[in-house]
Order: C-alpha cells, then structure tokens, then sequence
C-alpha cells in the first residue's frame, strides 16, 4: 500500500510537466537545464529544432544515442568530433556546456514521455472553451433537460469555482461519485434503505442511515435501485461534441 | 552402487522422454494446454465435457498456489500445461507447479530491470524447452526441468521505451515473438528464433522502409514511417495446412495526433500473414486505417474451418478493439464481414474493403472529443473463445464513453494526448459470427474486466466479472451456473484439461493460481447427463 501511495504521490509531479518549465526539480537541476536549453538553442536548434524535435537534423527526443547517454558521455564526442558525413560540423564545448546540453535533451525527454502518460491536470481553460454558452443555456433549459433536476441558481450556482475547468468539463460528460440508493426487503419482510456500498450480481451490500452496513445473497432479497445518475447516463448516449462544449461554456460563465 | 547407477539411467531417460514435441501443437491432447491459446488456432475451446453444465455447480477447489506476488492485479498469464507440470508467469517471474496437485516444481526470478512491469502473458515451450520475455525485453531461454537459464538474448532497447509481455509462439523449431512499448515513437516487428540456439533466423517489419509496399501509405520526406509504432504484443495463431502465422499489430505512433502521418499507415492496426519460415508477408487487412484512437488490432486472430453464409470457408475472425467484428477468408485476407458487435459512434460505416471509416470530427481534439468506445476499447488482450459446436464467438467487451484530448504543442510525440474514460460496463457477449450481433450478453458489471474466455464442450462458458467473481455460463442462454470469488483481480484466463481422468479448470485470482474440479469420486453419466441436462437427480457420487 506504502509504494502504491508513493507512486500515486510522485506520478502527478512526474506527469504534470508540460513544458520544460515545470519539470521538477527532483528529476534534474533546472538551472542545468535552462542553461543547457539556451546553448542548445543557440548551437544546434537551427538543426535539431529548438525543442529538440528535429528540423534539417534528426529529431532527438527519438534518438537512441540520447536515450543511452549519461551526462553527456555519448554526446560529448559526437558534439566534438561532428558528423561531417552528414553535414553536422563540430564544435568545441566545454564539459560544463556538454552536461547542461545533456540535462536539457534528457529533460526534454521525460516531458515526451510524462505528456504520453496522462492528461495534465492544470489543462489549460482556452483549449477546452470552443463552446458557445448562449446555446449551452439554451440546451440547459431546453433540449438538454438538465433545468428538470439542475439550477443555475441552485445546486450549481459557482460551479465554475468548485471544480478545475478540465473536471467540470468531465462531469458535465457524466459525473462520478453518485451511489444508487437501495430499498432491499429481505425474506422476513424488513425493509432496510441506504447507499449502495458494493453490488455484484450475487451480493448486494448498503449503509443504512445510523451507518451500518449490511449485505445479502442477492437471491434471498428483493432490490429497488434508484439511480441518480440515470438521467445522465442517457444524456451521454445522446450528447455531440457541440452540446458538451456548449454547456461547458455556459458552466463556465457561473462562477 | 549398481542400484544408484541404475536409478540414475532409468531418471535420464524419463527426463528425456519429457518435454514438448513440436509436432504434437497442431492436434495438441486433452491432458495438455501447450501453447498459450491451448492449441494454434486461438479458439480457446476444449472438447473435454466431464465438467458440463449439468454438474459444473459442484465444482469446487482441487488446489491453490500462493505465487505471493501481490502487486497490480496479479495474475495475467495462460498457464502451459506439458507432462503434468504447470508453467506460467508474472513480469519478472517463472513458476513451474505440479497440475495434480499445485505443489511447486521450482520458481525462476529474474533480476530487477527498468522495464514497464504491466503484465506477463505467458511462455511458449519447445522440447524441454520454455521461452519467456521479460519487461526490458529480453527473450530467455529456460530449462524446464530447473528453470535454469539456457540463452538470454536482447530482443528491443529498453532505454529507448521498449517492453514485453507476450507468450512466444513456437512453429516447428521457430520462436516467434513480438514487442510492446507506445509511450515512444518506436517501431514494431516480429522475430522468429532458432528454438535450439535463439539466433536470429528473420525479422519482419510492422512499417516498411521508404520506397517498400506500404509505405506510400506514410508522408514522405519525414522521420514518421521509422517512428510509427505497430507493436506486436498479443500472441498470433498458425494454420498448419498453408503455413501461414497470423499476427495483430498494434496502432501508430504519436497515437493521438495523426496529424505528422497522414495515411493509412501500414502496418499498424492491421492483421498480418506471415510465412513463419521465411517471414514474408502473405496478405494483410487493416482492420483501423490511420488510427487516432489507441485501438490496436492485436486481439486474437481466431482461426476455423466453417460455414459461411451457407459456403464451406476457411475463416479468420478477430473482435477488434475498435468494436468491429471482422470475419476474414484466412487464405486471401478478403474481409467477409465488417460489423459492430459493441456500441461505437467514430465511424460513418465500411469501405469496400470492409474497413471502418473514421469520422474526422471524432478524432481527439484539445477541447476534448466524445467518443465511443474509449481507449482501452471494445475489447482488448482478454482471449476471445469460439465454441463450434454453437457457432458462437465469446468475447469479454467493453461499452464506453471517453473525452479524447490532443494537446500537444509543436511537433506531437508519443501518446500526443489522451483520453479519460467517464463512463463504461462490461458485458460477456456470445456473437453470431454470421451477423456479428451478439445472441445473449452477460453483464459484468461496471468498470474494466479483464479476463478472456475459455469454452468446452460442456456447454460452458468461463471467464470473470470486473469484481473478480469467475464465473461459469450457460453457453446456448448465457445463464450463470456457478461462481467463485478468489480474493483478487481475476485477470488470469482460464485453462481446462484432464488428468487421470479428472478434468481441472485452473485460472489465476490476484496472485493466486486456482485448479477446481468435480468432488473427487464423482462419476457422471455422459448419457444421462446429455438426456437430463441439469437434473440433479442424474447426479451420482460415488467414493473410489
């Protein structure tokens, strides 16, 4: 459980590194690799990008001399010697200049690679506005039926304060975290009611509302569920990108 | 002394009688599952009916085995089962256990490594033989009699993002094996190895160099064809008759942004011939043109002999993970049929190629796409099993909503994006292979199952729900007929077989290898059981 939490702590500050800037630095000394950015900018973006990603020269985020290099022991000759064969002349950096340009190659690699594993959560709010939020209300009270369990005033005044852009987007797709409520009766006729703890297709478990929490073989009760999440499981079927969009910019606008 | 001398002949020659002849795979023996499909052609169905359905809700434990590996969801290989003896694996891990009685052989580690550690999916076996990829992507070579290393050869730089996690597959005396890794523009292939030595004997490339077939299918003039992706990570399947290896290859790279590669992008997504002799493609058929979505066409590519639309064929059928049943003539690679067999919004329907056409408006987007299914798809590794007797494809699906987001600035590299799932259930479902609708569905509950599925000629249908509760239907109405919870993830595929006239159904729970089989005494009356299927009163228990 200990590792599973340490790796839940660490993965975001891993995976979160959009851009360079942000790279922590427990992974590499980012004064290292704001100097190595700048002289590989300097010295080789005009071939390898400024990124890195490639231009005239190979991309090196891809490249396998990179990915084996250890501060700067594979890249150091190649800086030095050139590849004259392949018009890359050579030049003559100091060990200190050859570190930094490294750090810079290996930190931009991390990002390549933190940016496959998951979606940041700092999502930036100008990607996910392309809604129109007068028709996000328009769906809201019309076709939408959201107004029939939903209030602007209500229940979802200053939504947009509660939740990060990225999240209130999502939960407008469908919002988790809801549990059905159960009425179970059981054989002797006693009628228990509570949230669903856990449900399978051979037990039904709920807590009831002094918190006890009770189970059955699900063929010796009889189950109600009331879903609260019904209604926004057939919204889903029923969405387009334009009413998800839209609503999430007239969400927006209520903070 | 003479009697040491003679115990010691007489064991040498009982190990060398041992191991697994090559020759045996095409027809393999009811007490024996020697590939990780059981057998070649990835049907995943066992003849053997003493379990049947009209007393499989007496199965009960034979034995357990603590791996007492307990991290990630444990359990994800299909055990092999030669001479007795259980082989299977978890990343890092060999066991060899007795399959009477569950009682260990001996236990292989291998050492700590940087490769991603997701899953393992079993070995392959060649005489006395095992084959077992690591996470940083070696093949080793193991004695099967200690589970000493015999070779270990490096299969893919780990470094540049490469894994593994797949059963080899043995043809003859080659080892065909795949490689895993998309978090990084890398490129796939499949190897074949000598069995004896694991030299190099060929090497077939998912992306074709510039100027080969295929490769118009790429933009020119960029590094994209070499960085593509196409890995190869699910075990293929073999017609012994033309001699062909049929393989899925998995999506292109950067995943969720297309927009450095436009084209079909061959050949990712796609279904693969392969002669496994030479490694020359035979035909291919691209079940996701220039996928955005992560869907993969690695899922078992079942092969039969079998009525279509009322013409005798040879088949080839795979459940895609874009949701899209195909069914195939395995000898041209035509499709036969392209059908849905789960819930999907992203295509406007099929080519004349029977090849599903993307809707442009449902690729990822930086403001977030709805699309259905999500990324882990229709379905995915889990084995599908097809049961001939009922003409019917089993296969664990996955019904989803997901938000794509592409959001990469400059240049996109490796995964360019992702998705987030906000809503999915599972279902087992048993598919008309004629139609691809699906005759029943079991639901399996809410979230993500990962089990696969074995059928037999009992009329029975085992694979598990998302809780972890393994379960065993009826085949014909989908009913269920027995269940057990083993304490854990139940992401290990089940595997049948009988020995000394007991059929054991074995499959893995979290870290634990399960073996059930009837009460030990338990006759049944094939007859009267076929005549009164389900009567308890046809039952009959008798002590040996």
């Amino acid at each position: 459980m200990r590792t599973v939490l340490v790796i839940f702590l660490f993965v975001p500050v891993l995976l979160l590194a959009q851009d360079l800037d942000n790279v922590s630095p427990r992974q590499v000394d980012s004064s290292n690799v704001g100097a190595g950015k700048a002289q590989f900018q300097q010295t080789c973006g005009f071939c390898h990008g400024r990124d890195a990603r490639g231009a005239s020269g190979p991309d090196l985020i891809r490249s396998s001399l990179v990915s084996h290099d250890v501060n700067g022991n594979l890249i150091g000759p190649v800086v030095h010697k050139g590849r004259p064969e392949k018009g890359m002349p050579a030049f003559q950096l100091s060990d200190t200049q050859i570190s930094n340009i490294a750090q810079y190659l290996h930190a931009q690699a991390k990002v390549a690679a933190s940016v496959s594993q998951r979606i940041p959560s700092e999502y930036p709010v100008e990607k996910l506005l392309v809604g129109d939020a007068a028709a996000g209300q328009t769906y809201f009270n019309g076709h939408g039926n959201c107004f029939s369990c939903h209030s602007s005033t209500g229940d979802l005044a200053h939504i947009a304060s509660k939740y990060k852009p990225f999240d209130l987007q999502t939960r407008i797709a469908f919002p988790s975290g809801l549990q059905p409520l159960l009425n179970v009766k059981d054989s002797s006729g006693q009628t228990f009611s509570g949230e669903q703890v856990y449900a399978d297709e051979f037990l039904v478990t709920l807590r009831d509302k002094s918190n006890w929490v009770h189970t059955w073989k699900r063929n010796t009760v009889r189950v109600e569920v009331h879903d609260p999440l019904a209604a926004h499981e057939q919204l889903l079927k029923s969405y387009t990108d334009a009413n998800l969009h839209d609503l999430f910019a007239y969400l927006e606008t209520l903070r | 002394m003479t009697k040491i001398l003679l115990a010691c002949v007489g064991t040498a020659l009982a190990i060398s009688a041992q191991g697994l002849d090559p020759k045996t795979l095409v027809h393999p023996s009811a007490d024996s599952w020697p590939t990780y499909n059981g057998d070649y052609s990835g049907k995943r169905f066992s003849f053997l009916r003493q379990i049947n359905k009209s007393n499989v809700g007496m199965l009960s434990m034979a034995w357990a085995f603590q791996t007492d590996v307990n991290t990630g969801p444990g359990l994800k290989s299909t055990p092999l089962l030669v001479d007795g003896s259980l082989y299977f694996t978890e990343p890092d891990d060999v066991w060899s256990v007795d399959a009477r009685s569950g009682q260990q052989n001996w236990h292989y580690h291998y050492h700590d490594n940087e490769g991603l550690h997701i899953g393992q999916r079993g070995l392959g076996m060649y005489k006395g033989h095992l084959y077992f990829e690591t996470p940083d992507a070696h093949l080793l070579c193991l004695d099967a009699r200690s589970g000493e290393v015999q070779w270990d050869k490096v299969l893919a730089d780990v470094k540049q993002g490469y894994w593994a996690t797949m059963a080899p597959l043995v043809i003859r005396n080659h080892v065909l094996v795949g490689v895993s890794g998309d978090f990084n523009d890398l490129h796939g292939f499949i190897d074949s190895l000598d069995a004896e030595t694991g030299k190099l004997e060929w090497r077939w490339d998912a992306l074709p160099k510039p100027g080969q077939p295929g490769s118009e299918t790429w933009p020119a003039n960029s590094d994209a064809i070499q960085h593509g992706g196409g890995m190869t990570w699910v075990t293929g399947t073999y017609d012994a008759e033309s001699n062909l290896v049929y393989w899925g290859t998995a999506n292109p790279n950067p995943v969720m942004d297309g927009s450095a590669r436009p084209g079909d992008n061959l050949y990712t997504c796609s279904i693969v011939a392969l002669n496994p002799d030479t490694g020359k493609l035979a035909w291919y058929f691209q079940p996701s043109p220039h996928d955005v979505h992560d869907w993969d066409a690695v899922q078992t590519p079942v092969i039969f002999d079998g009525d279509f639309h009322g013409q005798p064929r040879k088949l080839l059928i795979q459940a895609s993970r874009n949701g899209y049943l195909f069914v195939l003539d395995r000898t041209t690679g035509k499709a036969l049929l392209s059908a849905p067999y789960e819930e999907t919004n992203w295509s406007s329907g099929v080519d004349a190629k029977g090849r599903p056409v993307g809707k442009t408006e449902k690729y990822p987007s930086p403001a977030g796409t709805l699309v259905e299914p999500d990324a882990i798809g229709a379905t995915n590794w889990m084995a599908p099993s097809f049961d001939p007797n009922n003409g019917l494809l089993f296969v664990d699906t996955h019904q989803s909503f997901s938000l794509y987001y592409a959001y990469s600035t400059g240049k996109p590299e490796g995964f360019a994006g992702r998705d987030l799932t906000v809503w999915s259930r599972c279902y087992l479902r048993a598919i008309d292979y004629q139609t691809g609708k699906s005759r029943w569905e079991h639901d399996l509950g809410s979230g993500w199952d990962w089990s696969g599925v074995l059928s037999t000629a009992g009329d029975l249908v085992f694979s598990a729900d998302v809780h972890g509760n393994v379960l065993a239907l009826d085949a014909v109405t989908g009913k269920t007929l027995w269940h057990v919870y083993g304490g854990g993830p139940a992401q290990g595929p089940a595997i049948t077989y009988e020995i000394d006239g007991r059929q054991y159904l074995v499959c893995g729970a979290h870290g634990v290898l399960y073996a059930f089989a009837l009460p030990e005494g338990y006759v049944s009356d094939p007859l009267a059981a076929a005549a009164q299927a389900g009567s308890v009163s046809q039952r009959r228990l008798r002590k040996r």
